[in-house]
């Protein structure tokens, strides 16, 4: 009870300011009195023991003070007023306020931004059941099939393989596997219209693995996933359900996928969206119906069509090396066992001898994003971190100016009996408003800039639709931050501030003013503030000129003027023969006669959508360490290399005598003709898909095609060998249009034209080929912008900085300049004066910065094109940059000193 | 304990003042006054640590206040033990005798 005690008179005091404020001078009076009584009494005079009493007591405030401290009600009392002074304060100097603000909300704006982005990206666990006991098999790093035999860890794996796996090994308690890709399909639901589903497939123990209780039914089970197509059931996301107005009857209801019906067994639980970070499936569909979802996926038998993550549960116990043991061994029984035929080559033995699985964490999910982001977040995090170290140095140093502004200010508070410690902690609480705005202001705009910086890094509405809204780990951080940031800040200055000689400070006048070490520290902090950010200015040119290059790079293909449709055949419901083949080629043909239309054509892939590859054997040449690195493919219409501006060098394109059963023929690249055949032509020559010689004949040659990228623009001219479709049937979801004219007008005349043709070919989105090539790049992209925005405001701030010292110091030496003036000088020379002490302060900084802003770019190495991370021009830029910023803001007090009346600044005195 | 005469050991101070109000209400002054005398002159108690500690133990329950008027007819702030005061003397007093007990022992020693 005492301690409520304590609370309530307490709160009663804070209430009653006046009463115990006066009760407390009624107090002192009455001790005051007695002494003095006890004293007369004693045999003084009156006027004595009055004196004595006094002298006994000292200053009724700090007894008073002491009085106060004794009880925690003060504390309040204090931080109260101390923050109701600091408001006053800062509300009367607006300009430094509002930079001072401005500069702190952007450095933690900026930090909160992109530590949301990581917190999402990276660092999250998934809303799953003991996540720290989830492992995956491999670094999930490759996505789609695979027939090979990798020589290394592997990712990804055969279903046969999972389901033996599963029933013999000893150190997991479950086993679940996913299909490596997400498959975007169409669905149309009971009573409702078609729609695009992203399906993920997965086998039946992936959700009693996670341990997902579901919102309402149930979810997928073992049984769901015996046999090859009698799973006929699927879990909806709570998203997806959400999107259909939450129907409370959807559990029940069928949905038509590809021609099969399926039944919505559950609903997900909510913020459920798998294992895999930046997708967002609608639908989880058994493994079981994995050929019925997409007929080219049909490796449910065959153990060479690998294309599934394993992800597992330790048994509870079992430590990672136990299980990594037990992996790897009933692995290798298998893959020797099951892959090795009688009589294996040396190098499949070879390869199965380095081959191994290595087992890592699967607490934060699967994540592609996390793959493509982690340096450019690492990259931005440090450029946030050095913005944010700049903001702050810049308040130390406007602080710092201020204080020493303010320094009579507070000489006349100490001298009335203000302990230092007091002062100190009224200038921390100015520093704590400043810096509790800037958060309010930088978490506020980081709400909105983690989206942008999400749009900004991809187009994919999957990952745009991630949920990166700061949360509650997210605003601590950003707390820890300000707190941080305020004591940083905020300490030095207020310390140095209230060591004061109160006597000089008091009658000081602006002539008593000299350099001291105070200065020392601004021009420290200067220097500091030059050297970081021309470590940032050195970045942003260095990722702008790399940017430059990229978008230089001759991509092969006439990027101009090209529309590419995304679109899904197999709704159409043909079988993958003939007759499919017969459509794309009507399809193509009805495009083509289009006006403004030059060419179409169906491909497997565009640009940077994926890769296929295989190492293949070329008749009459020797395998060497060269030409046994796998070749890309891609399988195209016949008027593909017409759409995409791709001249023909030799031999001839596909054209309509390219038939099922006429001879199988590829059209090559330079690059893979050079490396074949570098000193002969290659037209009639053959090859064929993997090292066995016996197949070396299956393909013939027919032309040569000009070198083009495939996947990224700043890859090294890579092998490609082109296939017409009309020989590897196959249902696309590509179609390229060249066309002149307008855009605009040509979307729905292709829509048409192919609804014309075949009415259920559903096509979805389309972009310019110019977009696809963009959007490939879009790391850079966002890396370039980011670095040059925080560049540009890290040279702002530290102008700020300039400015404000120098202002500062010519100011405090008025009387000097006038005293110079006088005896001769002239303004030539008193500009020069000024301004050579801050280019001394600039090279000094740019001394710092040049080492280590070539130790920070080697971090970007991996992100440049086309320079060295040392690249001298960059460096160059940045530096003369920053000569230019720094002068610039230092020749305006300069001007303003040189322009000082020598009469004006000496009666100053 | 101390390196000036008249220094208090620490936290002993409140026990005096507790000691001293056992007899009587008594004002700031007085407490300060009967100190010194009892103490013959080795404790002098300054009002900026009195009336602090009196303070303290007014919000801690264990002592209370009430204006009156002084001999002289003058108004005064007086302190009076309460039964949580009252308790805690006890308290004091006894963990003090032990602590000294066992301080002499080991000096002795």
């Amino acid at each position: 009870m005492a301690w409520f005690r304590n609370m309530a008179k307490g709160f009663w005091a804070l209430f009653s300011r006046e009463r115990v404020e006066h009760e407390m001078d009624e107090e002192l009076r009455a001790f005051l009195d007695a002494s003095a009584e006890a004293k007369r009494r004693a045999g003084m005079t009156p006027e004595e023991a009055a004196h004595a009493a006094r002298v006994e007591m000292g200053s009724p405030n700090a007894v008073k003070h002491h009085i106060r401290s004794a009880v925690w009600e003060t504390v309040v009392e204090n931080l109260w007023q101390d923050l109701r002074y600091s408001i006053r304060a800062l509300a009367k100097s607006p300009g430094f306020t509002l930079v001072a603000v401005l500069s702190l909300a952007l450095g933690i704006g900026a930090n909160t931004a992109i530590f949301s982005l990581m917190d999402v990206v990276m660092l999250r666990s998934l809303p799953v059941d003991e996540p720290g006991q989830l492992v995956l098999f491999g670094s999930g790093r490759a996505g789609g099939s695979t027939d090979s035999l990798p020589n290394e860890s592997w990712t990804l794996f055969s279903y046969p393989f999972y389901r033996s796996f599963s029933q013999i090994n000893e150190v997991f308690s479950s086993v679940t596997a996913i299909k490596s890709i997400e498959f975007a399909t169409h669905g149309t639901l009971a009573g409702g219209g078609r729609e695009m589903l992203h399906a993920s497939l997965v086998s039946g123990t992936y959700f009693s693995l996670l341990g997902v209780i579901p919102d309402r039914g149930r979810m997928l089970t073992e049984a769901d996933d015996q046999t090859p197509g009698s799973g006929t059931v699927a879990v909806v996301s709570y998203a997806w359900w959400q999107r259909h107005g939450n129907d409370p009857a959807a559990v029940g209801k069928t949905v038509a996928i590809e021609g099969t019906d399926y039944t919505i067994v559950g609903v997900a639980p909510k913020g459920f969206v798998g294992v895999m970070v930046g997708e967002s499936p609608d639908f989880w569909i058994p493994l079981s119906m994995e050929k019925e979802i997409s007929p080219g996926w049909n490796g449910l038998e065959n153990k060479w069509f690998q294309s599934l993550y394993l992800v597992a549960r330790l048994k509870p116990g079992v430590t990672a090396a136990q299980a990594s043991a037990n992996t790897n061994l009933l692995f290798q029984q298998y893959i020797r066992g099951e892959y090795l035929g009688q009589s294996p080559s040396q190098k499949d033995l070879a390869d199965v001898a380095h081959a191994h699985i290595d087992l890592t964490s699967a607490a934060r999910g699967l994540s592609r994003l996390r793959r493509q982001f982690s340096l450019p977040l690492e990259i931005l995090t440090t450029i946030a971190g050095l913005v944010l170290l700049i903001a702050c140095a810049n308040l130390a140093s406007l602080l710092l100016a201020r204080g020493a502004a303010r320094s009579r200010e507070f000489a006349m508070r100490m001298a009335i009996g203000a302990t230092r410690s007091r002062v100190v902690r009224q200038l921390l609480t100015e520093s704590f408003v400043i810096a509790l705005l800037g958060a309010a202001l930088g978490v506020a705009s980081a709400w909105k800039a983690s989206h942008l910086l999400l749009t900004m890094a991809s187009h994919s509405a999957e990952v745009a639709a991630m949920n990166v809204s700061p949360d509650l780990r997210v605003l601590a951080f950003s707390l820890a931050l300000t707190v941080f940031t305020a004591l940083l800040f905020g300490m030095t200055p207020a310390i140095r501030a209230t060591r004061l000689d109160l006597n000089t400070s008091l009658k000081q006048t602006r002539a008593a003013a000299a350099p001291s070490s105070r200065f020392s520290l601004a021009r420290g902090l200067i220097v500091l503030q030059i050297a970081l950010s021309l470590v940032l200015l050195a970045a942003a040119s260095l990722f702008l000129r790399s940017l430059v290059n990229l978008s230089n790079v001759d991509a092969g293909f006439d990027k101009q003027n090209v529309l590419v449709f995304d679109l899904d055949e197999y709704s159409a419901g043909l079988p993958a023969d003939a007759r499919l083949v017969n459509l794309q080629k009507q399809i193509e043909e009805r495009v083509q006669t289009l006006p403004g239309v030059h060419a179409a054509s169906f491909s497997m892939f565009t640009f940077n959508q994926g890769i296929w590859s295989n190492d293949v054997t070329a008749q009459g040449i020797p395998r060497t360490p060269e030409n046994s690195d796998d070749v890309l493919f891609n399988v195209v219409g016949n008027g593909f290399f017409s759409t995409w501006g791709l001249p023909i060098v030799a031999g001839r394109g596909f054209d309509s005598g390219d038939k099922i059963d006429s001879p199988t023929v590829a059209v090559i690249n330079q690059t893979m003709a050079h490396m074949f055949f570098p000193n002969s032509s290659p037209i009639g020559r053959r090859f064929g898909l993997g090292n066995d010689p016996s197949h070396s004949r299956d393909i013939e040659i027919i032309g040569v095609v000009k070198n083009a990228k495939y996947r990224t623009l700043d890859e090294s001219p890579q092998t490609l060998a082109y296939f017409p479709y009309t020989q590897r049937v196959q249902y696309f979801g590509n179609f390229s249009v060249r066309y002149s004219g307008e855009a605009g007008q040509m979307v729905p005349a292709v829509r048409s034209a192919i609804a014309q043709v075949n009415p259920n070919v559903l096509i979805g989105s389309f972009s310019t080929l110019t977009d696809l090539v963009d959007e490939s790049t879009a790391n850079q992209r966002l890396i370039a912008r980011l670095s040059a925005f925080f560049g540009l405001l890290a040279a702002f701030l530290v102008c700020i900085g300039i400015y404000g010292l120098l202002s500062y110091a010519v100011a405090r030496r008025t009387s000097e300049i006038g005293v110079r003036m006088a005896l001769g000088a002239r303004r030539s020379n008193v500009l020069w004066l000024i301004l050579r002490e801050i280019l001394v302060l600039v090279a000094i900084g740019i001394a710092i910065g040049v080492p280590l802003a070539l130790a920070g770019n080697r971090l970007a190495a991996k992100l440049l094109y086309g320079l060295s991370p040392a690249d001298p021009l960059s460096l160059f830029a940045a530096v003369v940059m920053m000569f230019a910023i720094a002068t610039l803001a230092g020749y305006l007090p300069a001007r303003k000193a040189s322009l000082v009346e020598p009469t004006a600044a000496l009666r100053c005195e | 304990m101390g390196q000036r005469q008249g220094e208090m050991v620490q936290g002993t101070l409140e026990m005096l003042i507790l000691k001293t109000l056992a007899l009587e209400p008594m004002h700031g002054y007085g407490v300060a006054l009967r100190i010194e005398q009892v103490s013959a002159g080795v404790f002098r108690v300054n009002p900026g640590s009195l009336l602090p500690a009196l303070a303290r133990m007014e919000r801690a329950g264990s002592v209370k206040s009430e204006w009156r008027s002084t001999e002289n007819n003058r108004r005064a702030k007086y302190y009076m033990l309460t039964a949580v005061g009252r308790k805690a003397l006890m308290d004091e007093t006894a963990a003090w005798g032990r602590q000294t007990a066992a301080i002499a022992r080991i000096l002795e020693a």
